[in-house]
């Protein structure tokens, strides 16, 4: 359902939202909507707790839909409205006895530190997952991950120290199509790739197609996520579950790092399943080529939607079943992929 | 030096009858020494003479002070896991009295809490995180169990005072923090919770016993391997109903010898396992029919098996069990043949060890078992092994049978955190 044009609020919460993730490139998806979220209240003074519910609702409603791939950001506006709404229902100072105002206050006034705590969290999962890279190991990793990035270079870190653990990469960067829509610009991945590198880690970059030819080499594969779903599978960078599925047939450990806050309650049956429209397969004759060649121009000049642009060259997504990974590394441990069916529902229920 | 004084050859029995006369140091040392020797082995008297252990040093340890109390058990507890790192029941036993210790110190802090909140800690504005007091259920679950399992997706939004980013600080720094007054002495609980520990090591296999009836049926065929008492008390509790045949596999260089010696058998050996002979007896005695096999017929005759049912070493966090050599093969043939595998083992020997290195788990045994050293030649010029363990990856099993019922291995990590403290899991 799309809300009402915002021309009532000057405030824009997609344009907040996207302008957030623009800015810093270390925040993620959900932390972005989060804070979209909590700006939005410093703009609108609501003073009852529905209205501001309902602002919520409806702001969130109509940031993913002009979000092409709203997974990832569904997860933080979820946690943030039911935070607000446990915190509501729970007695104490600040459930319906207590003072709203208090909580806006708090949700209002610690914006930097939510940010904050989400950065630390990829740090503590850097911790949890350190002991995952053995000494002589091999990894195999793909994407342009942040958390997988600072896992691999906490562990580089250690070069020297006491505990130096000595690995190497095989970096699965993404092929050209990338590079393509952009030129210019280099595959995702590569400034972790010279990160490692300048740590002394000895890095090789592959392309997607080599990923069996090289998983041989590989001890572990370690992965990043978009989202992780109820049932332990994870959302992400397209090529990771196929990934997936040549390590389980080498039975080579497949791990998924991701922080506790890109938990999404979504169920996907199947690759299909995903509530997002992505034209990865999309057959076609020689005449419908021609007729949208033919519709192209048309389209460009009347409707340049930031929607339609977003979706072509936005990464599209792949859906790893929860049985191909062997464990889930977050900031609240070392999970299975059952453990994030429970964490859910203790927020939920 | 230590333990020469007794006749009796060094064990847990020796130990243990040692145990209330020595120093405590001179214990702590016994036990270290026992350990490194491997006079003490096996996972249950591992176990025991940890917690008995633990039960002297907390009686010994002259001090009301929570902190100085976990700190001593940390301090055994490490060299005592240092000197055998690979017996990972030693590290639970001493992760549940921290754990003990903690609960205790808490429950003390949060009557004490309860008291003076309302005067000194209530700010007027600021907003307390949600799970404050009033509410009790909420307060239990927030206070105890759940910091001990994972910590919520909220913690992220939740107020920065508690700081809910810090494991393991408020519960070990606060009490420290405050005045101790005149808190009661909290070891006579924390003794009794380890005497209800040693009490469950002395039942869990009675209690898993009580569900073998649900898994064992009429005229099955049941494989087994090595000889635990955990599954042998299983396969005697269903005999006493049922009928059904057994197939012990010999598991050869480590626990064969029961089998050969054949007259001497049944040897009184107090200690945890006893030998495939007088394993067999019994289940004889019941009307069962025991096939013994050796460990190169699993495969051939998995295929006639209904149910496979393992005793172990130890569990880890990941679902995967580290059990005596040749437990994978067997494993796997099931797989192959689709056979149900499961696994019996005591909470106790549930680790939150993550493997992340299999290999390390695997102790390396006396290798002339393999090739005696009558063969010398071919000593010399071969290299023999003789890994005691095998590690088991979770999706070989099927089911865990512990004494808190049947879990399957991916809601193991549930248990853990039921039963060991975040905060204690690498202490």
């Amino acid at each position: 359902m799309a809300p009402a044009p915002d021309s009532s609020k000057p405030f824009d919460i997609v344009a907040t939202y996207n302008e957030l993730l623009r800015s810093d490139p270390d925040l993620t998806m959900p932390i972005a909507a989060i804070e979209a979220l909590v700006l939005l209240l410093t703009h609108s003074p609501s003073s009852t707790i529905s209205e501001t519910l309902d602002l919520l609702n409806k702001s969130t409603e109509h940031l993913k839909n002009s979000i092409p791939n709203p997974i990832g950001l569904s997860a933080g506006t979820d946690l943030f409205q039911r935070y607000l709404i446990t915190t509501l229902q729970r007695p104490g100072q600040l459930g319906p006895a207590g003072d709203f105002n208090a909580i806006r206050a708090h949700l209002l006034s610690n914006g930097r530190l939510f940010i904050r705590r989400a950065k630390e969290s990829r740090d503590k999962i850097a911790a949890f997952g350190r002991g995952f890279v053995r000494d002589g190991s091999t990894v195999l990793t793909n994407g342009g991950s942040r958390v997988v990035a600072s896992l691999l270079q906490k562990a580089a870190d250690e070069k020297g120290g006491p505990s130096a653990v000595r690995f190497r990469v095989i970096y699965v960067l993404s092929s050209s199509k990338n590079v393509e829509s952009s030129p210019g610009a280099e595959p995702e991945g590569m400034e972790t790739v010279r990160a490692l590198r300048e740590k002394g880690v000895p890095v090789a970059t592959i392309p997607e197609s080599a990923v069996a030819y090289a998983l041989g080499k590989a001890d572990m594969v370690i992965v990043g996520a978009e989202g992780v779903v109820e049932n332990g599978g994870i959302v992400s960078r397209m090529g990771t579950y196929q990934i997936g599925l040549l390590a389980k047939a080498m039975s080579k450990p497949f791990y998924a790092v991701a922080e506790s806050h890109k938990f999404v309650r979504l169920y996907p049956l199947g690759q299909y399943d995903l509530p997002i429209e992505q034209r990865v397969i999309d057959f076609k004759t020689e005449e419908e080529i021609a007729d949208e060649a033919k519709q192209q121009p048309q389209e460009t000049t009347t409707e340049t939607t930031p929607k339609s642009v977003a979706r072509n060259s936005c990464q599209s997504v792949d859906f790893t079943p929860p049985h191909l990974i062997s464990a889930l590394i977050t900031d609240s441990g070392v999970l299975t992929p059952s453990a994030v069916s429970e964490e859910l529902i203790k927020i939920w229920f | 030096m230590p333990s020469t004084s007794l006749a009796l050859t060094p064990g847990l029995a020796s130990f243990l009858k040692s145990l209330k006369t020595n120093q405590i140091d001179t214990s702590i040392d016994n036990l270290i020494s026992l350990l490194k020797r491997r006079q003490i082995r096996h996972s249950r008297s591992c176990a025991t003479a940890t917690a008995y252990l633990l039960l002297r040093v907390i009686s010994a340890c002259r001090t009301t002070d929570a902190v100085k109390l976990i700190e001593r058990v940390q301090s055994v507890g490490r060299r005592l896991v240092a000197a055998q790192p690979r017996e990972m029941v030693v590290g639970n036993i001493v992760r549940r009295v921290l754990g003990l210790i903690r609960d205790e110190a808490e429950d003390d802090r949060e009557a004490d809490f309860n008291l003076s909140e309302a005067g000194s800690e209530s700010q007027p504005q600021t907003p307390r995180v949600p799970d404050d007091a009033s509410d009790v259920p909420s307060t239990r679950l927030d206070g105890s169990t759940a910091r001990t399992s994972l910590t919520s997706m909220f913690s992220l939004l939740s107020h920065p005072e508690p700081e809910p980013s810090l494991p393991g600080t408020p519960s070990s720094a606060s009490p420290s923090g405050r005045v101790p007054g005149p808190s009661k002495d909290i070891r006579a609980e924390v003794m009794e919770g380890i005497n209800e520990i040693i009490d469950e090591l002395g039942q869990v296999d009675d209690q898993i016993s009580a569900y073998a009836l649900d898994h064992i049926h009429s005229n099955e065929i049941i494989l087994t391997h090595t000889s635990s008492t955990t599954v042998q008390k299983f396969l005697l509790k269903a005999a006493a109903k049922r009928r059904f045949t057994v197939i012990i596999a010999e598991s050869f260089p480590n626990n064969h010898e029961a089998t050969h010696s054949t007259v001497s058998g049944a040897s009184a050996n107090d200690e945890e396992t006893l030998s495939t002979e007088s394993f067999q007896k019994p289940l004889i005695a019941m009307g069962i029919t025991v096939i013994l096999i050796p460990d190169s017929a699993v495969f051939a005759l998995m295929s006639r098996v209904n149910k496979v049912i393992l005793g172990t070493h130890s569990v880890l966090a990941n679902g995967g069990l580290v059990a005596a050599a040749g437990t994978r093969v067997i494993a796997r043939a099931a797989k192959v043949h689709q056979t149900p595998v499961v696994v019996v083992s005591g909470v106790y020997k549930l680790s939150p060890v993550y493997p992340f290195d299999f290999e390390s788990l695997i102790e390396y045994g006396d290798a002339s078992k393999v090739i005696g050293y009558e063969d010398g030649d071919l000593v010399d010029q071969i290299d023999v092994q003789n890994p005691l363990y095998d590690y088991v990856p979770a999706e070989l099993v099927d089911l865990y049978i512990t004494n808190l019922g049947g879990h399957a291995p991916s809601y193991l990590y549930r248990i853990v955190s039921d039963h060991y403290r975040k905060e204690d899991i690498h202490f």
